[in-house]
C-alpha cells in the first residue's frame, strides 16, 4: 500500500445554520480544504462523502452526486457512505483506502449533516433509527439512553463519580471557547451544571446518570480534507501530515448480547490496529480527538484505546493530564460536547483539527510540539468504531 | 413468556436475541427456539427524559434483564426505585405506536 497525507482541511462552523442547506454546508467544506490544499482548478480523481440521514432529515439522496455536480469535479468518481455516526471515519477509510491502493492520486473526503431542520422528538426518533428494531428501537430506547445504561455500569464498576463526568464537560466547553468553529464558545463552571443553586434546572436529567452536560449537541456542519500519495505531497502548500494507520471494527448490535457490556471491544481493537499499522504506542501520541457523544465515553475510549489503564482515565482527568498543557491533551477542539457533533461530519472534523494541531495552526488551543495525533470516530453504541493516527512528516 | 422467542445454538448452547443467522460464540447456524423462562433479572437501567415520537410519556425507565434460562432482553420498567440485581416480573403489552399502530414488547414488574 502507498502511504496517504492529508494535503488540505478544511470545516464550517458547527452549530445551528440557519439559512445554509446540508449541500451548502458541504460545498463550503470542500472548497476550504481544496483551497487549503492549493488545488485551484486542478482535478480531483474521486469524492467520498460522510453522511447518515439526508435521506430521512433534508429529503435529498445520492448527494455524492449532486457534490460532484456542484463542485464541477466532473467526471470524478463519487459515492456517499452511510455508517450512522461514523459515517464521516468511514468516508475517510474509504478515501485512504483508494489513494494506498493506488486507483487514485487525488481524493476529495467530505462529511456533514444538517440536523437543525427537523427538532425534537421526531429528531429522537431519526437517531433512535440505529438501534436495534426489534429489540431496542419499538421501547423507545435512544442512544441517550443506551448510553445511561452503559455508564450506571461503567461508574459503578471503575468507581466514576457525577463529579468527573461534569469536569469533562467543563474542560471541553473550556477548550472550545479557543476554537472558532465551535458550537458552543462558552465556558461552563461546575456550579452551573452541578453543585449551584441552578445547577438542576441548568443540567436536567436526559437518561439517567447522565444530564444534559453529559451530553453532546445536536449540530449542523461539515468538515473535509484532501488526500495524495505521500510522495506527491510536496507539490502541495501544506507541511504533510500522513495518515500513518487506521483500523475499524464492530460489536454486537445491541449492548445486552455484549459479555461484558462495559468493554468497548470496537473501540479497543480498531485502536490496536490503527497503532500497529502506524507502529506506534499510544505513548506515542501527543493530542487526541475522541468520540465524547457522552462525557462517559471520553473517559472509557480513553482506556480503552490504551491511553490509560482501564480504571484510571477519570484519575487522569482529575490530575489535569487530559487538558491543553497536560501530557495527553483530549478534546482540545471543544470535541463532540462543544465543538458539536453533527453525525456525519464528525469523524472528519476530528481528522481536521488533527491536521491543524499536527500542522501548528490551532491558534490558541494550540497543543505544543504535537506531531502525532489520535481519533477516534464511535457508531452507535459502540457497535461501528474507526481509529486515526496521523503522523506530521519532516 | 410464548411472546419473547429466543435461539439457542444447537452447536454450544450460546442463547442469541434478538435473533441472528449465526452464533456469537461459535458461529453455528443451527438453532432450536425457546421461549423466555421465569423472573427476569435487572442488569441495568436508565430512566430517559428523551423519548421518541410515538411514546406519550414525558419519562420512561428501560432496563436489561436476563431470565432465568439464560435470555437477555430489553423491557419498559413499571417498578418506582428500581435496583441493579432485583427479580422482576414479565409480561407484554403496548410499549409505543410507530407510524400510528400499536406495538407490544416486554414489560416488568416487581416480581
Amino acid at each position: 500500500m502507498r502511504r496517504v497525507a492529508i494535503v488540505g482541511a478544511g470545516m464550517v462552523r458547527f452549530g445551528k445554520r440557519e439559512g445554509d442547506s446540508l449541500m451548502d454546508m458541504l460545498t463550503k467544506a470542500s472548497l476550504s480544504a481544496m483551497d487549503d490544499a492549493g488545488i485551484g482548478d486542478g482535478p480531483v480523481d474521486a469524492l467520498y462523502v460522510g453522511n447518515m440521514a439526508a435521506g430521512m432529515l433534508n429529503h435529498q439522496t445520492a448527494i455524492a452526486s449532486a457534490l460532484a455536480d456542484t463542485l464541477n469535479l466532473l467526471p470524478a468518481a463519487a459515492d456517499a457512505i452511510e455508517n450512522g455516526p461514523a459515517s464521516g471515519g468511514s468516508a475517510l477509510k474509504n478515501g485512504v483506502l483508494a489513494v494506498a491502493s493506488g486507483y487514485y492520486d487525488r481524493v476529495l473526503v467530505v462529511g456533514g449533516e444538517k440536523m437543525s431542520s427537523v427538532i425534537g422528538p421526531k429528531a429522537t426518533d431519526m437517531m433512535a433509527t440505529m438501534a436495534h428494531p426489534q429489540a431496542e428501537y419499538i421501547y423507545g430506547a435512544t442512544l441517550p439512553s443506551l448510553a445511561g445504561m452503559f455508564a450506571r455500569l461503567y461508574m459503578q464498576k471503575y468507581g466514576i463519580t457525577p463529579l468527573q463526568l461534569a469536569k469533562v464537560a467543563i474542560k471541553n466547553h473550556n477548550n472550545a471557547t479557543r476554537n472558532p468553529y465551535a458550537h458552543f464558545r462558552t465556558a461552563i463552571t461546575l456550579a452551573d451544571i452541578l453543585t449551584g443553586p441552578q445547577a438542576p434546572s441548568n443540567n436536567p436529567v436526559v437518561a439517567e446518570p447522565l444530564r444534559r452536560y453529559d451530553c453532546c449537541p445536536v449540530s449542523d456542519g461539515a468538515a473535509a480534507v484532501v488526500l495524495c500519495p505521500a510522495e506527491l505531497a510536496k507539490s502541495f502548500g501544506q507541511p504533510a501530515v500522513t495518515v500513518a494507520g487506521f483500523g475499524q471494527a464492530t460489536d454486537t448490535h445491541t449492548l445486552q448480547e455484549r459479555d461484558d457490556p462495559t468493554e468497548l471491544r470496537a473501540v479497543r481493537i480498531a485502536s490496536q490496529k490503527a497503532f500497529a499499522m502506524a507502529q506506534l504506542a499510544p505513548s506515542d501520541v501527543h493530542v487526541a480527538e475522541l468520540h465524547d457523544a457522552f462525557t462517559i465515553l471520553e473517559i472509557a475510549e480513553s482506556e480503552q484505546a490504551g491511553f490509560f489503564e482501564m480504571g484510571e482515565g477519570a484519575k487522569a482527568l482529575d490530575e489535569g493530564v487530559t487538558e491543553i498543557g497536560g501530557r495527553l491533551p483530549i478534546n482540545p477542539s471543544g470535541g463532540l460536547k462543544a465543538r458539536g457533533h453533527a453525525l456525519g461530519a464528525t469523524g472528519i472534523a476530528q481528522v481536521v483539527e488533527l491536521v491543524w494541531q499536527l500542522r501548528g495552526d490551532a491558534g490558541e488551543r494550540q497543543v505544543k510540539g504535537a506531531e502525532v495525533g489520535f481519533s477516534l470516530n464511535f457508531g452507535g453504541m459502540g457497535n461501528n468504531v474507526l481509529a486515526f493516527v496521523l503522523r506530521r512528516e519532516a | 413468556m410464548r411472546e419473547l422467542v429466543a435461539l439457542k445454538c444447537k452447536q454450544c448452547g450460546r442463547v442469541a436475541y434478538p435473533a441472528r443467522a449465526r452464533c456469537l460464540t461459535c458461529r453455528g447456524r443451527e438453532f432450536e427456539t425457546i421461549e423466555a423462562q421465569g423472573l427476569a433479572k435487572l442488569l441495568t437501567f436508565t430512566e430517559s427524559a428523551n423519548l421518541p415520537l410515538g411514546i406519550d410519556e414525558r419519562r420512561r425507565t428501560l432496563g436489561i434483564v436476563e431470565f432465568e434460562n439464560g435470555v437477555r432482553a430489553m423491557g419498559v420498567l413499571k417498578v418506582a426505585h428500581p435496583q441493579l440485581g432485583m427479580k422482576l416480573k414479565p409480561s407484554w403489552q403496548r410499549v409505543r405506536a410507530i407510524d400510528g399502530e400499536p406495538v407490544f414488547g416486554l414489560t416488568l414488574d416487581a416480581a
